[in-house]
């Protein structure tokens, strides 16, 4: 398959795994962090980390849109979906995260009409098809995801769908860096830059980090060569003693972003005082809300919602997963008490989540190391 | 194979689009606002192009949740 084949090269990907090799300071240990949730998947499926020497040391970032969403945010949309007469839209995962008591999933089973869509748009056209019904499209995800409900918006708008609402939890993905960053808790030598993310916002909102904090950021696709081209570039980076945001996505990623993209998120969203991560807390200015030319779209002011902050279970410790302080596998609960099937924290139930990643991909071949 | 993991997980279980993660597509209609298109593995959705600009057939896009976010020049 043309342009994806190149990518999954194995003796290419050999012959960059020596260029790392020769590019490291000798008894120096490197942590990079890859933030997207799609590049921790590409690690694990590929065995990006196999072919990496012990002193690189991949920590898995905060950019998996679902590992995010605290428990809350999923009270309020099951409090909303339980409303007469509504028809509740959301992503595939979105359905399995647990929320205080229930997941979505169990809504639906105790009656609620919830429906999984592709996008945004798919929860606007229902809402054309069911003009008595209440359609409220529970919208998660980063700047790559954003402009996809804005556009539904405009269009709602347009054709004035008076039935159509949305539950906002778009979240920004620099706040969560500049707050690891700013983290007594770990200390990190550069970062593989979210490539999708990137198409839309471009790089110059990462060029702080450089700039700031003295790390290198490269931006990063997500096949297997594009992961390692990445690690390379950044230990080149540090071995030449420069610290820049470079592009190794070029065939994807416009350095200046799309600009109409972000033109209309503009128009439809503005940006929250503050918005709770999981894991993460509170991080103002990291989350996106409508704007006031949206806010008839808005179902948190449609509907009574509960907005109550829900503390994660003691046993779960995807906060100290999500920032990189331990391994998926370090977790007390990991393997056990959840697993992909019976998910206990957010980073077990979306495959871009650091633990069923790992569990599904890279945990094999650490049991094989322990006999 | 669920309801919830039919349409949504088409990459051994991986979602691409709670992932926040685009995919190339290829046009398969001339149009500036919703045109077919279809990705590597065949099959055909439709894309909305707004961002994009207007598209010809053959044109690659880079789509994510239904809608294109930049264009693949020279893929």
């Amino acid at each position: 398959m043309k342009f994806v084949d190149e990518f999954r090269n194995a003796q290419l990907g050999q012959a960059l795994a020596g260029e790392i090799l020769a590019v490291l300071e000798p008894g120096r240990h490197y942590k990079l962090m890859e933030v997207c949730g799609g590049h921790t998947h590409s690690i694990y499926k590929y065995g990006i980390d196999d072919l990496l020497p012990a002193n690189v040391e991949l920590v898995h970032g905060p950019g998996c849109p679902v590992c995010v969403i605290p428990m809350g945010r999923v009270d309020d949309g099951i409090a909303v979906a339980r409303h007469e007469g509504v028809i509740f839209t959301c992503f595939g995962d979105m359905v399995r995260v647990p929320g205080s008591e229930y997941t979505l999933l169990d809504a639906k089973a105790q009656g609620a009409d919830v429906r999984m869509v592709y996008s945004p748009l798919d929860a606007l056209r229902i809402a054309r098809e069911n003009p008595d019904r209440e359609v409220v499209f529970f919208a998660i995800g980063f700047e790559t995801t954003a402009p996809s409900t804005a556009l539904t918006l405009k269009r709602a708008k347009a054709e004035q769908i008076a039935n159509f609402s949305c539950i906002c939890n778009h979240v920004t993905i620099v706040p969560p860096l500049r707050a690891l960053l700013e983290s007594p808790d770990l200390r990190l030598d550069g970062f593989i830059g979210p490539g999708h993310v990137c198409t839309v916002v471009g790089a110059r909102p990462f060029e702080f980090i450089p700039r700031q904090y003295g790390r290198p950021l490269v931006i990063s696709g997500f096949e297997p060569l594009d992961v390692l081209q990445s690690i390379h570039l950044i230990l080149r980076q540090l071995a030449e003693g420069r610290c820049e945001v470079e592009n190794q996505y070029t065939r994807v990623v416009p350095r200046e972003g799309n600009l109409r993209a972000l033109e209309v998120m503009s128009e439809v969203f503005e940006l929250r005082a503050h918005f709770e991560w999981r894991g993460l807390g509170f991080i103002s200015q990291s989350a996106l809300r409508l704007s006031d030319a949206y806010r008839q779209f808005d179902a948190e002011e449609r509907f009574e919602v509960p907005g109550v902050r829900v503390a994660d279970p003691k046993a779960c410790q995807c906060g100290e997963v999500l920032k990189g302080v331990i391994k998926p596998w370090e977790c007390k609960v990991f393997g056990t008490a959840c697993t992909p099937e019976h998910a206990i924290g957010t980073c077990m139930v979306s495959p871009e989540g650091a633990c069923a990643a790992y569990y599904n991909f890279g945990r094999f071949a650490r049991e094989r190391q322990a006999v | 194979m669920t309801e919830f993991e039919s349409a949504c997980e088409r990459d051994d279980a991986h979602c691409i689009t709670c992932g926040d993660e685009g995919t190339a597509v290829r046009v398969l209609d001339a149009g500036e606002e919703t045109v077919r298109c279809v990705d590597q593995d065949g099959v055909v959705h439709a894309i909305a192009v707004d961002l994009v600009g207007s598209v010809r057939p053959g044109d690659r896009l880079l789509a994510h949740a239904g809608v294109a976010l930049t264009r693949l020049e020279g893929v």
